[in-house]
């Protein structure tokens, strides 16, 4: 587990939990989120993991056909864009509500089954 | 004293299931003989003569002991490792059995590890691609590189058609997927459609686990397979591993029928002694480099008897072949010491088969599942009430039937079934 990153430590759960806290902070979560600039590309945010990793790559073997079309589409489309130097006409913008996390699910659960294959290989047993 | 104690103790193992008794709506049955081992049998009626679509249930059997909400499925094979257990399963065309064998005491954990399979199995997609897939596939082409097996499997499709005809072995091409066989799951694992079978293991020990591990089950399924009906048909199919084969089988609907059993005895060229030929009558006329195998298998509504006639090259199973099915028609003149000899042979098989763990399940469970006395008294009195008249008019009723007859290897020179004489 990297400690940072988007598959680092996070206090999004935490300000996610509080509804003063969130209030405050959404405001800046959507002005950065525009800043970055991903979405005028037409990806999503969990385009920008990082793949070169074992937990990563094997997560991504678990999309299903249709996502693992539509993300190597995002990636063509970006990088097209990006040689152009330019963004996509707004209409074509992710919406917020397209920028959803379809690949951290994944990723979590391959993590979990590591973490218990190394808990399993370590384990101690004790005879009752 | 060693003997008579010895044989006192003979008499005391029991090999019936004495009593099956039903447990919040699941039959329970459990024989302990004292073993230092338990195993727990789970028999599900879902063999592929149920699948909603091909390859389902060969695929449903490689789901057993993946991840549950209980627990992963590393977590499963790691857990029973650390007990010392072993964990199988395996698929017939009727029924689907999942097995724990495990050391005695042990048995709260492996009933909750079968149980929680039929409960809340969570049959999840990358499992199917990363772990079940692959098995299936490789089960599949062991199956098809094998002649015998093929010539078997192929037998069936042209026997039966539907129902039993459907195949056992689940590939590529069927594009199973996780919807149908969660489908098929919900609708197999059913009350009504579960046996447990226990060995070694008390039968209210067993009966208190299943209540608690299995009451959440729904009562009763959907599943259905189409009453068998007999066909029979030719075909041949090009295959360059193993020897040559040619199958040559005969259908009949109905159940059980000890007349096959002796006829399947009678014929087979398999030698009681080592280093001997035995007492066949096939065996005189096939050449040293043939071989000649009798396949009796009985269903729930219908069996399947052949010839499984096997060899180097064509000429010799050209040769085992014509010899075989000479012997076939034959047999229905056997009468005193032969047929004596057949009938003691079968009973043989039938008692010695249910002698071992697995032999006693294969035998006995269906047999608890549906319901009926789970014995094999009357089994074995019903080949002793084999007559010379009725084996006859057994054998002349099986060869009136269209053949099935299966040629796999070299089809330009291997014979048609009218070449041997069917």
């Amino acid at each position: 587990m990297t400690l940072f990153g988007p598959l680092g430590l996070s206090l999004a759960p935490y300000i996610r939990s509080s509804r003063t806290l969130r209030r405050w902070i959404k405001p800046f979560a959507d002005w950065y989120v525009g800043l970055a600039g991903y979405r005028k590309v037409g990806l999503r945010y969990d385009d920008l993991l990082v793949e070169e990793r074992d937990d990563v790559q094997r997560a991504l073997t678990r999309l299903t056909p249709r996502e693992a079309y539509d993300r190597a589409y995002r990636f063509k489309r970006a990088s097209q864009l990006s040689i152009l130097h330019t963004n996509l006409p707004k209409d074509q913008w992710t919406k917020p509500e397209e920028d959803v996390r379809y690949l951290k699910p994944h990723i979590e659960d391959v993590e979990k089954e590591e973490n218990e294959r190394k808990v399993w290989d370590s384990v101690h047993v004790e005879r009752k | 004293m060693f003997r008579t104690s010895a044989a006192r103790r003979a008499s005391r193992l029991a090999r019936n299931f004495a009593t099956v008794v039903d447990t919040a709506g699941v039959k329970v049955a459990a024989v302990d003989n004292g073993e230092a081992t338990s195993a727990v049998t789970f028999l599900v009626k879902a063999g592929s003569r149920y699948q909603n679509k091909p390859g389902v249930a060969h695929a449903l059997k490689n789901f057993a002991f993946k991840s549950t909400s209980k627990r992963s499925a590393l977590g499963t094979i790691r857990e029973s490792e650390l007990y010392g257990g072993v964990l199988s399963s395996s698929l017939s065309r009727e029924h689907l059995a999942l097995t724990a064998e495990f050391l005695r005491g042990d048995e709260p954990f492996f009933v909750d590890v079968l149980s929680s399979f039929l409960t809340n199995a969570k049959f999840t997609r990358h499992e199917l691609q990363e772990y079940v897939a692959p098995v299936c596939e490789s089960e599949a082409t062991a199956a098809a590189e094998n002649p015998a097996s093929r010539a078997v499997e192929l037998a069936h499709i042209l026997a039966f058609r539907q129902g039993l005809g459907a195949p056992l072995f689940s590939t590529a091409d069927n594009h199973v997927t996780v919807d149908y066989i969660k489908d098929f799951a919900s609708s197999a694992f059913t009350k009504d459609n579960v046996a447990v079978l226990g060995t070694g293991v008390s039968q209210e020990t067993l009966s208190k686990l299943v209540e608690q591990s299995l009451g959440s089950l729904a009562s009763s399924g959907s599943l259905s397979s189409p009453a068998s009906t007999y066909f029979g048909g030719e075909t041949r199919v090009d295959s360059h591993h193993g020897p040559q084969t040619v199958f040559i089988g005969f259908g009949k609907t109905g159940a059980f029928s000890p007349e096959l059993a002796v006829l399947s005895s009678h014929l087979s060229p398999q030698p009681s002694l080592k280093w001997s030929k035995g007492l066949s009558p096939i065996v005189a006329e096939i050449p040293e480099t043939a071989s000649v195998q009798t396949v009796l298998l009985p269903y729930s509504d219908a069996s399947l008897f052949g010839l499984l006639v096997q060899g180097q090259t064509t000429e010799d199973v050209k040769a085992a072949g014509k010899a075989a099915v000479a012997a076939l028609k034959e047999a229905g003149n056997v009468k005193g010491e032969e047929l004596k000899r057949a009938i003691a042979k079968a009973k043989f098989a039938i008692a010695s088969s249910a002698e071992g763990r697995n032999g006693l399940i294969a035998t006995l469970g269906p047999k608890v599942l549906s319901g009926a006395a789970s014995t094999l008294e009357d089994t074995l009195s019903s080949l002793d009430k084999v007559q010379a008249s009725a084996l006859s008019q057994a054998t002349a009723s099986l060869l009136k039937t269209k053949p099935t007859y299966v040629a796999v290897g070299d089809i330009s020179a291997l014979p048609y079934a009218d070449e041997l004489g069917l």
